[in-house]
């Protein structure tokens, strides 16, 4: 059976808040009412398997302050945010940390890296 | 830090003065995604963010005073005096022009008349994100945030991954205020509950925080009798709005807007105190980071024509909020200049809108369809100078299509 569906997704990827109308035929999907490119791929991906970069922190030692912040390189699927944050729990890395440098590579199995979002020197 | 690299760039001698112990300002707690999407065409953390312009500062080797506070501010004259304590100690620093970048404040529970008791457990939002982010130090475990605003939400989302025990964000308004993308990610995501039309009576507890009253509220917010619940939780948060900072600039002398709380400026972001500029969250909320670094720009522009004794228009054309606009910058356009005036407004409304300039007279000037506005988002509008020459007055509207 021939089947369409449209779709009234908010895009999340900036504060514009694009609202994106999503039409799937069979393999197919269409997206309108997007401002960039970021705002036509991520309409592709929410109907299908919608994904989060995941922001969080892990602890760090001998640095100015005890929590370096972190977020996953890529967005990851949406029923993995959980197992994401639960992976990072016991992680401890020490200063100096540089920006973009790989905390956690391939993080509870999605294939995506999680990097850190900030310098961090190391004190004392 | 915007407006310093880019006047450093072109060869001005320029010091940054910040308060804390590294640059940044805010972005270091806003460790959530969605920065720079205008500016660098991907969505960055706030730290991520503000490191581009922190690498900037020290490859132009700017004269960076950390930990340092303004006492006060000499501005009336063609030098500016400034003087600062640090632990180097008291010192002076004489500039032809200043650049105020000294951000906003967060509101707090005595602006909006919350009763009952002070106790141990009640926080405003950015102090919850700084604890949370940059401490690791979870305010409590039974969570009731007040407020439907960005901040609120994107601090339930971290709360609640984090593993609390409950959490209900509570809010007057029918939906929640602050934008959309954040209701969907922080709030819908993850079924975190909220009650709209509820605000706070009262909060309860001696020591600690115990619970809280929460009491319905009609369309004007006026609460109604026989709705009143108590609503037991060890933490009660609030984000119920953020207000620029605009003590220090009133206290040299700068006319203070009272819709957006922040100083009158012209088209260059240069406030009634002439050579005396502001940027960013000081002059209104902004909700990208990209436009508050945009204002920077424009502001460095303005030093740069100050600077260099260009010259001003004989008589300013007033830029004033027209209907369904909340805010309006600029106040005033002041300058002789070619380049088109970036104005920024909140709309009163929401839906398709176009945005209207025109003339005391009615004239339309200018025209700018717009497929969605809400009051949560600030519409940014370029106003060609052609466009207004001549006219006596400026007024922007928003008109619902």
């Amino acid at each position: 059976m021939w089947m369409s569906r449209e779709y009234e997704v908010l895009c999340i990827r900036c504060p514009k808040g694009c609202r994106l109308r999503i039409t799937v035929e069979g393999n197919a999907v269409h997206v309108s009412g997007f401002a960039c490119l970021e705002g036509k791929r991520f309409g592709e991906e929410e109907v299908r398997n919608p994904k989060r970069v995941v922001t969080t922190t892990v602890r760090i030692l001998n640095a100015r302050y005890p929590r370096l912040p972190v977020r996953t390189a890529e967005p990851v699927p949406k029923d993995k945010i959980r197992d994401v944050i639960e992976a990072l729990k016991g992680v401890v890395v020490k200063a100096p940390v540089r920006r973009g440098q790989v905390i956690v590579k391939d993080v509870a199995g999605t294939g995506v890296d999680v990097i850190a979002e900030r310098d961090m020197e190391a004190v004392g | 830090m915007a407006a310093a690299v880019k006047l450093a760039g072109k060869g001005y001698d320029v010091a940054l003065i910040e308060r804390k112990e590294e640059l940044g300002g805010i972005l270091d707690q806003c460790i959530h995604d969605g920065f720079g999407t205008k500016i660098f065409g991907k969505a960055l953390s706030g730290p991520e963010f503000a490191g581009y312009f922190i690498d900037e500062v020290s490859k132009l080797g700017l004269d960076v005073h950390l930990n340092t506070y303004v006492k006060s501010v000499n501005a009336g004259g063609d030098v500016k005096e400034l003087v600062t304590v640090s632990p180097r100690g008291v010192e002076r620093i004489k500039a032809r022009s200043i650049v105020y970048a000294i951000g906003c404040r967060e509101r707090h529970p005595f602006e909006i008349k919350v009763g009952g008791t002070r106790p141990a457990g009640v926080y405003t939002a950015g102090m919850v994100q700084r604890l949370v982010n940059l401490y690791g130090i979870l305010p409590g475990k039974r969570i009731l945030i007040v407020g439907g605003g960005d901040v609120g939400m994107i601090v339930a989302r971290h709360l609640y991954l984090e593993g609390v025990e409950s959490i209900t964000v509570v809010f007057p308004e029918e939906f929640f205020v602050g934008l959309p993308r954040n209701v969907q990610q922080c709030i819908l995501d993850f079924n975190i509950p909220f009650r709209p039309r509820t605000v706070v009576k009262e909060i309860v507890g001696k020591e600690r925080v115990e619970g809280a009253i929460l009491v319905k509220v009609d369309e004007n917010w006026r609460p109604i009798p026989g709705t009143e619940e108590f609503y037991p939780c060890d933490t009660v948060i609030f984000s119920v709005g953020l207000v620029p900072y605009a003590k220090k600039l009133r206290a040299i002398g700068a006319e203070i807007d009272p819709r957006t709380r922040g100083p009158v400026v012209n088209e260059f972001f240069e406030t009634t105190v002439r050579g005396v500029f502001a940027a960013g969250n000081l002059v209104q909320i902004f909700d990208y980071v990209d436009d508050a670094v945009e204002s920077a720009y424009i502001a460095a522009d303005g030093v740069e024509k100050y600077l260099a004794g260009e010259g001003r228009l004989d008589n300013p054309v007033p830029f004033k909020p027209g209907s369904n606009v909340r805010t309006l910058t600029p106040h005033r356009l002041e300058w002789k200049d070619e380049r088109p005036v970036v104005a920024f407004l909140r709309p009163a409304v929401e839906g398709r809108a176009w945005i209207i300039v025109r003339g005391g007279n009615g004239e339309i000037l200018k025209k700018e369809f717009r497929q969605y506005v809400r009051p949560s988002t600030l519409e940014r509008i370029e106003i060609p100078r052609e466009a207004i020459s001549g006219a006596e007055e400026v007024y922007v509207d928003v008109a619902r299509v």
